[in-house]
């Protein structure tokens, strides 16, 4: 299968066209109410593009923005800025029948195939209702058609006059790519299309759909959060993170030698099947912050194991640097929690909130280790604004104190290697050393 | 194709009837002319179940019946029509359902629809077929109501002192002739034991009483038939009216979300923190003596308010299946292929939410026969003389504890017996939609609907 794919690679390559090129497309959610507009930033910032014939995967873990990247390119849900060109021609801002050309190119296939077709329908009926709304050719040439892609998605004829009910989970995903296949589209979108389904069908519906791209010179851009297959199917993956892309490039060289720090730590929580073999896992640290509050520099600062510290802090002791990092990321927590009425009527009788306590916290993460007085200080002081339930100005406080250009500054997209491979990261900068270095510093 | 064929004339009477309704509701009856020498040809035509092919109304001229099917006796040709047109329409339905079945089987290119799961799951569900027999019946009676009665409408009720009626009179042993105004005054139901005709029986004129007579000597059974048909009327065309308006705003509201939604939550939040009979009793009023009053003897107006009130109910029910619907993948699959929003509301969310519909609805219908019949018996709704089930429930109240009991107690029971006719018919859709749901609750909502 693998032999196929890199074939395919060759072949597709040769055009070198650029079907789909996305610049600092930005997607916010705004349903924040009506008092506070602060918006969830689902997609933030996002640039790449896509050659003809070429499959592009998309990875990252749930909630990262990766499905919501993909409703937008397919204008299921509004852009809030940036463009993205088709063909070159920005389809942010199409209407009436220039959207309605534009939905003849581009298609989806859904993640959940039990809810992505109407069980009301026949097969049939489902597969030719594209052909209907875009008024293909006449009736009877809609019906042939639709008897054709059964067969081409591997069913039969006779699956015309059945309902999705009678089908398998792998039966109806076949059943979807046959309605995404319909109008034949150049780009489809498929949106974890084998992530519901048994392993051993997932093998199936990967290799029809390569066969499909061969066939039919498509155009994938194909979301998933399982990085096995990310790997088999796709000629480049992006990754994201928290509505941004972390790194992008060619798959053999990405899974090969990750570039940024995220991408380390995605690839080392790949489940090694040789029990036997040496592994380093990294484990990340906490939760991914919330996209409605993302940081203000790096989007992963708040979780980097190998973020760059401050000169004065080289040399700190990398548990301690690590509880610098904990307490921060307590005090962040603690800024996002909204008090309770409890706490708001507590607060106004003078009492202690349940929310105070920076003292035990304090001891907590730093009793059992020897700190610098001049870090001590600047922790206490920390704590002081803290208990005084002045949140951001503790946090202020830490990040000037211990924050680095990590913190400040949003990194530009690097390029790494010679194949075009770019990453979000401060440290492919000549002045810092490369996280991969780092990596294995820390592992040892 | 023999079925409708015996029934070919009433069906184009029926037509004929509609055209003339339709006529009225227009101002100035335009072709009002027109559409009578229409319904006078169609009579013409004869029918099975008529009352010219098995007449009842004859008289015994000292030897034997006159004019009555086969010279029996009035009651039994009554019997006989009666179970003719029950036996007619229980055979149309039944050639129908066979008639699906063998499509089901040996034509339909699909050998299974979802549907046909419901229909299997209904065939079980001993209760809902029990309703869907009472509901049948009460809509065979609604349907067939000028076949069914043993005189009719015109005769009996509207035009009595147009009508003869002959009699054999034991007197002067001949046969006599008397006005059927007349006849009615010497007949009524009115306690006392001379002056009650009561079911089953036949007055001192020779007419034949099923259900007895009224206070005023009119025949009861005549007007529980007709009364059946304004009740049906009323119901299922504000239940239509409701629905419709229900099912386009939930669509709306569930495919728009956001500010439709609102303005919608709180429209039908100050429609349904009205009191229904309140209002129902308020407008009725207000509109006493306008033109709007007058449509089909009040009941155009009543359907305008039920449905008006209605509708924030049916919405409400189906609002959150609705919404279920609209999250589905299928919804954006449609949308990502460019289909029209009025085709994604009517092909991939309105059959979900239709079925839902039907139970509440089913399930409302009777509330507002309750309604009806409330308003008639307060002396508001249907105006006299057309023959209301709650007016005849007010007419004999004060003889409940006397012979004349039948007056007030058979519409009494028939509307008892209807509305858990129809509360059956509704659960057993319900169970066979949807097996899993419970909405029992909402059932006991709807009985108190008066």
């Amino acid at each position: 299968m693998s032999t196929t794919s890199t074939e395919e690679e060759k072949t597709s390559h040769e055009s070198g066209e650029t079907l789909l090129e996305v610049n600092d497309l930005k997607t916010y959610y705004e349903d924040g109410g009506l008092l506070s507009s602060n918006p969830v930033k689902a997609v933030d910032g996002v640039s790449f593009s896509i050659e003809r014939g070429e499959t592009l995967g998309l990875v990252g873990e749930s909630g990262c923005g990766k499905s919501t990247l993909g409703r937008t390119l397919m204008r299921l849900e509004e852009a809030t800025a940036g463009e993205v060109k088709l063909d070159g021609t920005d389809i942010t801002t199409l209407s009436g029948a220039d959207l309605k050309q534009f939905r003849n190119d581009v298609q989806m296939v859904f993640q959940d195939p039990d809810s992505s077709l109407n069980e009301r329908m026949t097969v049939g009926e489902i597969i030719r209702e594209p052909l209907d709304v875009h008024d293909w050719k006449t009736p009877k040439e809609r019906r042939q058609r639709v008897r054709e892609l059964l067969e081409t998605v591997g069913l039969q004829e006779e699956h015309y006059y059945r309902y999705p009910h009678q089908f398998s989970g792998g039966q109806r995903q076949r059943i979807g790519i046959a309605r995404a296949l319909a109008l034949e589209p150049e780009f489809i979108i498929l949106d974890e299309p084998v992530s519901a389904l048994d392993v051993s069908v997932q093998a199936k519906i990967l290799n029809l759909l390569e066969d499909l791209q061969n066939e039919f010179g498509l155009t994938y851009l194909f979301i998933a959060h399982d990085l096995a297959v990310v790997k088999h199917i796709c000629d480049r993956v992006a990754v994201m993170y928290l509505g941004n892309i972390m790194e992008i490039g060619p798959a053999d060289e990405m899974f090969e030698s990750p570039a940024n720090p995220y991408t380390h730590a995605l690839l080392s929580s790949i489940p090694e099947p040789n029990p036997t073999a040496e592994r380093d896992r990294i484990t990340l640290r906490g939760t991914p912050p919330s996209p409605r509050d993302p940081p203000a520099g790096c989007p992963f600062s708040t979780r980097c194991p190998v973020k760059i510290r401050p000169e004065q802090y080289r040399t700190l002791d990398d548990d301690l640097w690590e509880r610098i990092e904990v307490f921060r990321e307590v005090l962040r927590e603690r800024s996002r929690a909204e008090p309770s009425l409890s706490d708001r009527v507590r607060d106004l009788l003078g009492r202690e909130t349940h929310q105070a306590g920076m003292d035990e916290t304090l001891t907590e993460l730093f009793g059992g280790l020897d700190v610098p007085a001049d870090v001590m200080d600047h922790l206490r002081e920390a704590a002081d604004y803290a208990e005084n339930d002045d949140e951001d100005a503790a946090r202020t406080y830490l990040r000037e104190e211990f924050g680095s250009i990590c913190d400040r500054e949003r990194p530009d997209q690097l390029g790494v290697g010679d194949r075009g491979r770019l990453s979000l990261c401060h440290r492919h900068d000549e002045e810092y050393e490369e996280p991969a270095t780092v990596f294995e510093t820390l592992v040892q | 194709m023999v079925l409708l064929g015996v029934e070919l004339g009433a069906i184009l009477q029926v037509v004929g009837a509609i055209a003339g309704v339709v006529v009225n509701l227009l101002p100035g009856d335009p072709g009002a002319a027109a559409v009578s020498s229409l319904q006078e040809s169609l009579k013409g035509i004869p029918t099975l179940v008529s009352r010219d092919f098995i007449p009842n109304q004859g008289y015994w001229d000292g030897s034997q019946w006159v004019g009555t099917f086969l010279g029996l006796s009035p009651a039994a040709a009554w019997a006989v029509r009666v179970t003719v047109v029950y036996a007619y329409a229980f055979a149309v339905l039944g050639w129908l359902w066979n008639g699906y079945n063998r499509y089901r089987r040996y034509y339909r290119r699909v050998d299974w629809t979802p549907r046909d799961d419901v229909v299997n799951r209904f065939r079980g569900h001993t209760w809902g077929q029990f309703g869907l027999i009472i509901t049948i019946t009460f809509v065979v009676m609604a349907v067939f109501a000028p076949a069914l009665g043993p005189t009719t409408m015109e005769e009996n009720i509207l035009q009595p002192y147009d009508y003869e009626v002959s009699y054999w009179d034991d007197e002067s042993q001949s046969v006599q002739t008397v006005l059927v105004g007349e006849a009615n005054l010497g007949s009524g139901s009115q306690g006392a034991g001379d002056e009650n005709v009561a079911p089953m029986t036949y007055d001192d004129f020779g007419r034949f009483h099923p259900f007895g007579t009224a206070t005023n000597g009119k025949d009861l059974f005549t007007q529980v038939v007709f009364g059946a048909r304004i009740s049906l009327t009323i119901a299922t065309v504000a239940m239509g009216i409701a629905g419709i308006i229900g099912l386009s705003l939930a669509m709306l509201t569930a495919y728009y979300k956001g500010l439709a939604d609102l303005a919608i939550v709180l429209a039908s939040d100050s429609i349904q923190a009205l009191p229904v009979i309140m209002v129902l009793i308020l407008m009725l009023v207000i509109f006493q003596n306008t033109w709007v009053r007058e449509l089909y003897d009040g009941a155009v107006l009543i359907i305008l308010i039920f449905s008006l009130v209605y509708w924030p109910f049916i919405w409400r029910s189906i609002r959150g299946p609705a919404f279920q619907v609209s999250e589905q993948d299928w919804i954006d699959a449609a949308k990502s292929f460019g289909q029209t929003p009025g085709q994604v509301m009517r092909k991939h969310m309105a059959p979900y939410v239709f079925s839902y519909m039907l139970i509440y609805a089913s399930l409302s219908l009777g509330g507002i026969i309750i309604s009806v019949a409330g308003l008639s018996y307060l002396g508001l709704g249907i105006t006299a003389p057309t023959p209301e089930w709650g007016r005849l429930i007010a007419d004999g109240q004060q003889y409940v504890a006397s012979p004349s009991w039948h007056i007030s107690l058979l519409p009494g029971v028939l509307i008892t017996l209807v509305v858990t006719g129809l509360n059956a018919f509704g659960d057993g859709i319900r169970d066979a939609i949807d097996p899993q749901a419970d909405t029992g609750d909402e059932a006991a909502a709807t009985g108190g609907g008066a």
